[in-house]
């Protein structure tokens, strides 16, 4: 291949030539929705037409095959269109009702998982961890791979209370919305970097470095032309490596998962709720994770058994109270919970009335 | 002022700064405009200039910083 | 490629009725040698429980500041086929919408100059092309650009604006989300290819207060859809659900937060003085319930994750603006966010950190946004506030 002449600030191409015909037709004209099947929803818009969505699970990482074996599904059903969801599912959009349910066999021939819709899990925000990331505390996929197995049937069949939306962060970094979700898994350090005094004169600035940190834990270290870290105030958060990797924190021993709960995006009832600590730390345990799967399960059980139709998990422990989510979850509680930190002063119990 | 002039400025002043702090692109926005009486813009436009032409670098660790490239 | 690596530990993956990530990098690996070193280098990470990647900082194409992101083994002897492993960022199109042969397209370029792996999508929406060398990068790029892609954004720029599938196939949408992200990322295609801000800025855009992008969370600009007047009811609709087995009592007065519903049995009721279009009756009632007529979007600003001393939520800055195209509100109103932020922002600092350290009043006055109750939750508690001279006699 010849290198064609190269463009730049064209920006993305238009949506519109990716809109199926009945998408263009009824734009912004569409009157309500059914979902039929936990992977299938019918739009219906004011002209009558209607478009059916099948949703199929994606790992999100995948391979060009992967994608053409999409393309190919599309072809056939769907007159060459499909999407994604802001959840990383594959939407085919079906405006011919005869082929939804040969599209809905074809893809059970194929050994795809369809679901995902209403009431259920849906698939797992996350990040790059081990596969792409280097400050990745723990593997991201890894995690969703092991959790999505295990809640399966929730997306496939089972209904919840409401949504339950997991995310997977594999820092604290935080990329995508995992500080609000019903249920979020994030990797953690629990020991100081260890400046690499060697490296760090020539790879490191040292002001924004020492800006970089949230408690004021590094110093400079003169006689060194490097830096300190004061092991009493540093809280692992990791912000210094994103500046200067010759601080480098990860330990396989004492790195881990720590699990956040009751976190939402929506307005819907409630207001936007960021996610609590639960779990401060659980090992880091691959390729399965047991004891994170375990503790994520004794969550989505008790909030299963415990909270009302649509009640989000959040709305949930906001009706029960944490004193009795902690009862009822069996979760030791810890000086961890406890927040010393930037919002502490507003997570304190300031009235008498409390659950026993 | 002519273009090749700013242009000339701004290297300066990154070549100036190496090993002691690293300049973002808006450092070098304020900083040139305010020396030469000139507009931001017209500063971002050299700027440009110098970049599309690999005579600087973006590089980003930690902010994104506008650098001399590193000798192969 | 004939395989290289025992992958004892990835290979459990592989079994479990969700799909596998390791069976789609085992089958980039079957075309790919950086696939198949990717399998071996996973496997080293979760033998050591810890990552072997290295962050670099220089690699891109000529002219932008971003959307590569260098990416290092550092064990590149082990695994020679991801000593250099850079991620591309590709501009999503509005929505995720795709259609099969723009796509057949890009995976077949893909193949020829990178892993063979990507990701549909990346957490802030781009089309993620994951891992090439950097003698692949301006190839690569020519190639997608003159097939009208572009890159996103990464680094202190505007990062690639993303949105929910809005008027594409949404009854709640009150705006355009999809038009409204091209028509964002088209006017500032400057800042997000070549990064001049403090640090990232995002922008994201929902149809209405459901918020499927997770605009309120992740975006330092975030767009919710929302209307004025009042819902409109299907009284016929609502005989439906109620026939069809919904406690329309238990299930949308009795969970209406403003309490401003009513359900006698035969009709449904709305005080709309007293709704704060929080979506839920509209949402479990959509074939009954449907937006008011004029339609606009709140507009909140400065959500972010926790780095650095804690996560926030977008705030209100203007209740309702209206969205319609050109959208030069809206733009009007971020060029004066920026040149603010420009002027006091420190490296690294958020635009909602900047106006946490700053105050509120310093920012409304330097946009030019009056004060209003829909801005905040409570009045202040302390008595220490200040007065401008010109407040006073």
């Amino acid at each position: 291949m010849s290198a064609p002449q190269r463009k730049t600030d064209i920006g993305p191409p238009h949506f519109k030539q990716f809109l199926p015909p009945v998408i263009q037709k009824n734009y912004a004209s569409w009157k309500y929705h059914e979902v039929l099947r936990p992977g299938t929803m019918v739009h219906v818009a004011e002209s009558g037409d209607k478009v059916w969505s099948v949703r199929m699970a994606s790992p999100r990482l995948i391979s060009t095959d992967f994608v053409r074996d999409v393309c190919d599904v599309a072809d056939k059903y769907c007159d060459g269109f499909f999407r994604f969801t802001s959840r990383h599912n594959v939407e085919f959009l079906v405006s011919d009702e005869s082929k939804v349910k040969p599209l809905e066999d074809d893809l059970k021939k194929r050994g795809m998982v369809m679901g995902g819709i209403g009431p259920r899990v849906s698939n797992i925000v996350h990040t790059q961890g081990w596969v792409h990331c280097h400050s990745a505390a723990t593997d991201a996929s890894g995690l969703v791979k092991v959790i999505m197995d295990e809640f399966i049937d929730y997306f496939t069949t089972k209904e919840l209370p409401n949504k339950v939306r997991f995310a997977v962060a594999c820092c604290t970094n935080m990329c995508g919305a995992v500080h609000c979700s019903d249920i979020a898994l994030v990797g953690v350090h629990r020991k100081p970097p260890i400046p690499d005094h060697g490296r760090i004169p020539n790879m490191c600035e040292i002001p924004s470095t020492i800006a970089s940190c949230p408690t004021g834990a590094i110093s400079p270290d003169p006689a060194k032309k490097s830096l300190k870290i004061n092991n009493d105030k540093c809280m692992y958060c990791g912000n210094c490596y994103s500046v200067c990797p010759a601080l480098p924190i990860s330990d396989p021993v004492n790195d881990g998962v720590a699990i956040v709960v009751g976190g939402k995006v929506t307005n819907l009832r409630t207001a936007p709720k960021f996610s609590k600590l639960v779990y401060p730390w659980l090992p880091n345990n691959p390729p399965k994770w047991p004891e994170v799967t375990n503790a994520v399960k004794g969550i989505l059980e008790a909030y299963v058994k415990g909270a009302q139709k649509h009640e989000r998990v959040g709305e949930w422990i906001d009706r029960i109270g944490w004193e009795k989510f902690f009862k009822l979850t069996k979760i030791p509680f810890t000086f961890q919970h406890i927040d010393d930190f930037t919002f502490a002063r507003e997570t304190f119990r300031t009235t008498a009335a409390f659950k026993w | 002022m002519e273009k090749e002039e700013v242009k000339q400025k701004i290297y300066a002043l990154v070549e100036k700064s190496v090993g002691r702090k690293k300049l973002k692109s808006s450092d070098i926005q304020k900083t040139i405009s305010a020396e030469l009486g000139i507009s931001r813009d017209e500063v971002k436009n050299a700027l440009k200039d110098l970049i599309d032409a690999g005579t600087l670098i973006y590089t980003y660790f930690g902010g994104s910083f506008v650098e001399i490239p590193p000798k192969q | 490629m004939p395989k290289k690596y025992d992958t004892p530990l990835l290979d459990q993956l592989e079994k479990g009725s969700y799909p596998s990530f390791v069976t789609e990098i085992k089958k980039a690996a079957v075309k790919h040698e950086s696939a198949n070193d990717l399998l071996g280098a996973l496997e080293q990470c979760y033998k050591d429980k810890k990552t072997h990647w290295k962050h670099g900082g220089i690699v891109g194409v000529r002219g932008y500041g971003g959307g590569v992101i260098g990416r290092y083994s550092d064990i590149p002897d082990q695994f020679p086929g991801v000593a250099h492993f850079h991620t591309i960022r590709i501009n999503q199109p509005s929505g995720f919408f795709y259609n099969t042969k723009a796509l057949r397209e890009l995976m077949d370029l893909w193949d020829h100059y990178g892993s063979g792996l990507t990701n549909f999508h990346g957490s802030t929406g781009d089309l993620v092309l994951l891992g090439t060398k950097t003698e692949n990068l301006e190839p690569l790029f020519a190639e997608v650009s003159s097939r009208g892609w572009d890159l996103g954004g990464s680094g202190s720029a505007m990062r690639t604006p993303s949105c929910c599938v809005g008027p594409g196939r949404c009854e709640w949408s009150n705006i355009d989300t999809l038009d409204i992200t091209y028509s964002i990322t088209q006017e500032f295609q400057d800042e997000m290819h070549r990064p001049a801000f403090p640090y990232k800025y995002k922008f994201k855009t929902s149809g209405c207060a459901v918020d499927c992008i997770a605009s309120i969370a992740r975006a330092d600009c975030s767009i919710i859809g929302t209307w004025k007047g009042d819902i409109r009811i299907d009284q016929d609709a609502v005989k439906w659900y109620a026939k069809n087995g919904m406690d329309i009592n238990a299930e949308i007065i009795n969970r209406c937060p403003t309490k401003c519903m009513s359900y006698d049995g035969k009709e449904l009721q709305i005080a709309n003085e007293d709704c704060s279009r929080c979506m839920h009756c509209i949402a479990k009632m959509t074939k009954a319930l449907r937006p008011g007529k004029e339609k606009g979007a709140t507009i909140l600003i400065g959500s972010k994750a926790p780095f650095v001393v804690g996560a926030l939520l977008s705030w209100v800055v203007v209740p309702f603006m209206k969205m319609e195209p050109p959208y030069t509100e809206i733009k009007e109103l971020t060029r004066k966010i920026w040149e603010w932020w420009d002027e006091f922002g420190k490296n690294r600092e958020r635009t909602g950190e900047l106006i946490e350290r700053k105050g509120m009043r310093n920012f409304l006055e330097a946009v030019g946004l009056d004060p209003q109750p829909a801005m905040i939750r409570e009045p202040r508690r302390d008595p220490f506030y200040f007065w401008q001279p010109d407040e006073l006699k």
